[in-house]
């Protein structure tokens, strides 16, 4: 018999106790144990029943979940982001049409790119957030780094696999990508340009080197143009390098030119760049003659300047830029190789290397093989996984039990969302996009169509009995879970009303984070936007916050009474030194205000709403409605007035 | 990654028997030999003492969370020979039913599907398992004798047949027949299954452990093909039972592991898919069923003073 060693990952509870305490642990919600150190039913038999033994007695009870990385905030958005856009591209790819279908597909590759870096820009905020503990910035710090590479993974198959042009000359798109991911050049040229006199330092060299690797030569060329020694360039030699760098052609699919008459452009070029290193053109300015090797192809200068050339993948693209800018897509993983064993050595390959590497020899199998062993993240191979499946590209990888493989880590992704139970909704939507495994031999659909059906009717009633007693937050908790419109409806304007009572909502944090679950209710939406509004307005971002409030006015979302809190609510940003409101803008709010003004004055109001308004109310609101008159014939005056001295 | 959320301090004066989560992961049940059951509000890795039930004259073996439908429900047993159901009411916790029909120490309570209706089954020491059934505002018992020398575990089937969502039955609506697996000190484990009122023994004793069989746990694994049972037992072994066909006669047994010590419990996650076992060797291990049907380690929880790390493990190729 075979043995086969395998890792098996072991988590150790800090307990202490003697060894005589046995460890025991029962299933939560998903994947989820409380483990305790008591001792099962450790007992022995005493007359005619069980005794416990009489150990330690530790009293402590362990949350102990794994797979929890969708559980953070920042994931937790993402999880909701692409889930809407795996919805929507599973619809979309039953309908369109070839001719259609790429450039749609790689938009929807560009959307789940984008919500990766939104992903990541709240991972960033929170690893620097000084009220997140020490472990959980560490935390979020790996995280940081771990979707910094899934993005850079992507981006990469994205330009592989989804748009891959026509004529396969990818070089463009390469350089893109590696400017897209790798900007120590930006920040350092920043820095330089940031101090005012241009010191030509050590960094200033780097910054203008890591351009020309990058390919990026008009950055470069800018950055030269700002060196002092230009100004007294006696020789000329900063003109001939920037003439140099200015004439190099490129190659782009969409001009007009042919491969061969770009090719002969090209090499014409080069031929330049290496003459004038034989003639010694630049042998007094080192920098430029540095510079100038690059341009010319030379191999050497990448080793020296291996520091600043960035990783393996970095120098083949720029290796590719200076001496096979026509290199065909299909023939990438030639000089990957090379430069991989060029420039990483005998140093272990990470999975980062591995994943790349894949994907440049054009494996799909191996790159999400590679991707679930060794980033412990589903998220990831999952979508990527369904896309690459929807762009054709995974047909023929079928896995021994029948089910493909984008099924497989689909069900994988959604029993890591399990513990939550207000994912349930999103993990019966992937499932539903399992035809063979999801619907049927998995049970999991249907005990989760079913615990939710159950747990809607469980939710009113939990709902109802919080508003009894008057737990507004509690009952809305209860409400968004059922997903009851009229009812959030009613909670919402029971919000809204206390809010005009008091002037301050209760349970902000829970409004502050309804996400999409606002949209349950046209009115629940009109409160989370809302207190957007007030977000805003406390965050001194006074633009757009008066751009909200603008448009939560003229989308009538608001009950009618609540309209003049609404105005009322301009008034400061009137007051403001700057000019908030356009002179547009400040019609549309006068317009509303006159609106507002016809409705007091109407049949329906003057019946059912004034007789149950006090005397000093009916006055206060009047005094508003004169106030904001005068504020905003004001702000017209300046808006106009400063409008007419911009044009 | 894993992690421990949260590390609640139950403040209990003697050892921990069961801590249980409810159906919605929000309140944790936890009981002990200092007779008390205590409740748990939980909540993104902060917790709050709800209430100490106090009722039990003996330690506290097991707690079990009724299905939410029927209200906030818990039943407890105990060495004192009673079962307790209690029951929220306006916030309050009180005892709703105290069962007193079993002549010695109550070893596990577990409530049936709640398709069946509020129905909770006990095994006792003194060989018997008690059905109650909750009609008409009334508690009703029923008594099956089980196992000779005492009845260590009960575990209800899932309600639905096992494969019926594949090939939903077309000629007649399914009518849902209530199974319960027992295991006892005679080294058997035994499926009991209701017919017209009465609970028979549905097939042969499932016969393979070689000492008291100390915990069974059906497998909620509703839709797949097949039945699935795990036992532990004493002898420390875990067996997971297999049954192909609906009529549930034959029981395949294949053993899961065998372990150094005793092994006190076994149980399925929510989805049926990974078995938690854990015994005398003062771990607690998770294991899988992979795509070629070997059950295999996948995870190690184990007692220390340090934190996650990996071990190099020999597993045997079976």
């Amino acid at each position: 018999m075979a043995m086969q060693r395998r890792e098996i990952p072991e988590f150790i509870i800090p307990v202490s106790g003697s060894q005589d305490n046995l460890l025991s642990a029962r299933w939560g919600q998903g994947l989820q144990l409380m483990v305790f150190s008591g001792n099962g039913k450790r007992r022995y038999m005493a007359g005619e029943a069980d005794v416990a033994v009489n150990l330690d007695k530790p009293s402590v009870v362990h949350d102990v979940r794994w797979q929890t990385d969708m559980h953070y905030p920042a994931t937790r958005k993402l999880a909701a982001q692409s889930h809407e856009i795996f919805t929507s591209l599973q619809k979309h790819t039953s309908d369109a049409t070839d001719g259609t279908k790429k450039p749609q597909l790689v938009k929807f590759s560009r959307r789940y790119r984008v919500a990766m870096m939104e992903c990541l820009e709240d991972l960033r905020k929170a690893a620097s957030d000084m009220a997140e503990d020490e472990g959980d910035q560490d935390t979020y710090k790996d995280m940081c780094q771990l979707y910094q590479q899934l993005e850079l993974i992507w981006n990469l198959c994205e330009i592989l696999y989804i748009e891959n042009l026509p004529g396969g000359v990818i070089l463009q798109q390469l350089l893109d990508w590696v400017k897209l991911h790798f900007t120590d050049a930006d920040s350092l040229a920043a820095k330089i340009i940031s101090e005012g006199e241009i010191n030509i330092s050590k960094d200033y060299w780097s910054a203008v080197y890591i351009y020309v690797l990058q390919g990026r030569l008009s950055e470069a060329r800018h950055l030269l143009s700002m060196n002092p020694e230009t100004q007294h360039d006696v020789h000329g030699a900063y003109a001939r390098i920037d003439e140099l760098m200015r004439r190099m052609p490129v190659f782009s699919v969409f001009s007009r030119q042919s491969l061969a008459e770009f090719d002969l452009k090209w090499r014409n070029w080069q031929e330049i760049c290496q003459q004038l290193l034989v003639d010694g053109v630049f042998v007094s300015y080192q920098p430029l003659e540095t510079i100038c090797r690059i341009l010319a192809g030379q191999q050497d200068v990448l080793d020296q300047l291996q520091d600043l050339a960035g990783d393996w993948y970095q120098i083949m693209v720029t290796k590719l830029l200076y001496t096979n800018p026509m290199v065909k897509a299909v023939d990438l993983q030639y000089h990957a190789k090379s430069c991989m064993d060029k420039f990483r050595g005998s140093s272990r390959l990470l999975p980062l290397d591995q994943i790349l590497l894949a994907a440049l020899e054009y494996d799909v199998t191996q790159i999400i093989k590679i991707s679930s062993s060794s980033l412990s993240n589903w998220w990831f191979v999952a979508h990527l996984a369904d896309l690459l499946h929807h762009a054709g590209q995974l047909e023929t990888h079928q896995l021994d039990f029948g089910a493909t493989m984008r099924e497989f880590l689909l069900l994988e992704y959604a029993s890591t969302l399990m513990a939550r139970e207000s994912m349930w909704q999103i993990i019966i939507e992937y499932l539903e996009h399992c035809p063979v495994f999801g619907r049927h031999i998995y049970p999991r659909g249907s005990v989760l169509t079913d615990l939710f059906a159950v747990s809607q009717s469980i939710c009113k009633v939990m709902g109802m009995r919080a508003l009894q007693e008057k737990r507004l937050g509690t009952a809305l908790t209860w409400c968004l879970r059922s997903q009851d419109a009229s009812f959030a409806t009613y909670l919402a304007e029971k919000f809204l009303t206390e809010y005009s009572l008091n002037g301050n909502f209760s349970n902000l944090d829970l409004i502050d984070n309804l996400g999409s679950s606002m949209l349950v209710s046209d009115r629940l939406t009109f409160l989370a936007k809302y207190r957007d509004f007030h977000r805003l307005y406390e965050e001194a971002e006074f633009a757009e916050a008066g751009e909200l409030l603008l448009s939560l006015i003229e989308a009538n979302l608001a009950p009618k009474q609540f309209m003049l809190i609404l105005l009322t609510d301009a008034l400061p940003l009137l007051e403001l030194d700057v000019v908030v409101f356009s002179s547009k803008q400040t019609s549309q709010l006068l317009m509303c205000k006159e609106n507002l003004l016809k409705w007091y004055q109407s049949e329906e109001y003057t019946r059912e709403i004034l007789p149950k308004k006090s005397k000093g109310h009916v006055e206060l609101e009047k005094e508003k409605m004169e106030l904001l008159q005068l504020g905003l014939s004001r702000n017209l005056s300046r808006a106009l007035l400063e409008e007419s001295v911009r044009t | 990654m894993v992690s421990i959320i949260n590390s609640i301090d139950t403040a209990h004066e003697d050892m921990i028997h069961d801590a249980q989560m409810d159906f919605y992961g929000i309140r944790l049940a936890t009981c002990s030999s200092d007779r008390f059951v205590k409740l748990f509000d939980v909540n993104n890795g902060q917790h709050t003492h709800v209430t100490d039930l106090r009722g039990h004259e003996g330690p506290v073996w097991q707690v079990a969370w009724a299905h939410p439908m029927y209200g906030n429900i818990l039943a407890s047993c105990s060495y004192d020979m009673k079962v307790i159901i209690w029951k929220e009411t306006n916030g309050i916790w009180e005892k709703h039913y105290e069962y007193t029909g079993h002549e010695s120490s109550v070893n596990s309570v577990a409530w049936a599907p709640h398709e069946f209706g509020l129905i909770l089954a006990a095994a006792s020491s003194d060989g018997s398992v008690s059905i109650l059934t909750h009609k008409d505002g009334k508690w009703e018992a029923q008594k099956i004798t089980a196992h000779n020398i005492g009845c260590n575990a009960v575990s209800w089937a899932p309600a639905i047949q096992p494969g019926s969502l594949l090939e939903p039955p077309s000629t007649q609506t399914q009518t849902h027949v209530k199974r319960i697996v027992t295991g006892g000190c005679d080294n058997l484990a035994k499926v009991w299954k209701e017919e017209n009122g009465e609970w028979q023994q549905e097939c042969q004793p499932l016969e393979a452990h070689s000492d008291w069989v100390r915990d069974v746990a059906w497998a909620p694994s509703i839709g797949l093909p097949h039945s699935m049972i795990a036992t532990c037992s004493q002898d420390g072994r875990v067996i997971i039972w297999t049954n192909e066909d609906s009529a549930g006669n034959s029981w395949t047994p294949k053993i899961l592991n065998t372990f150094s010590d005793v092994v006190w419990n076994v149980s399925w996650s929510i989805t049926g898919n990974i078995l938690a076992v854990s015994g005398g060797d003062n771990k607690v291990s998770l294991w899988k069923e992979s795509l070629e049907g070997q059950w295999v380690c996948v995870s190690n929880v184990n007692k220390g003073e340090g934190q996650s790390h990996s071990s190099t493990e020999a597993q045997p190729d079976q």
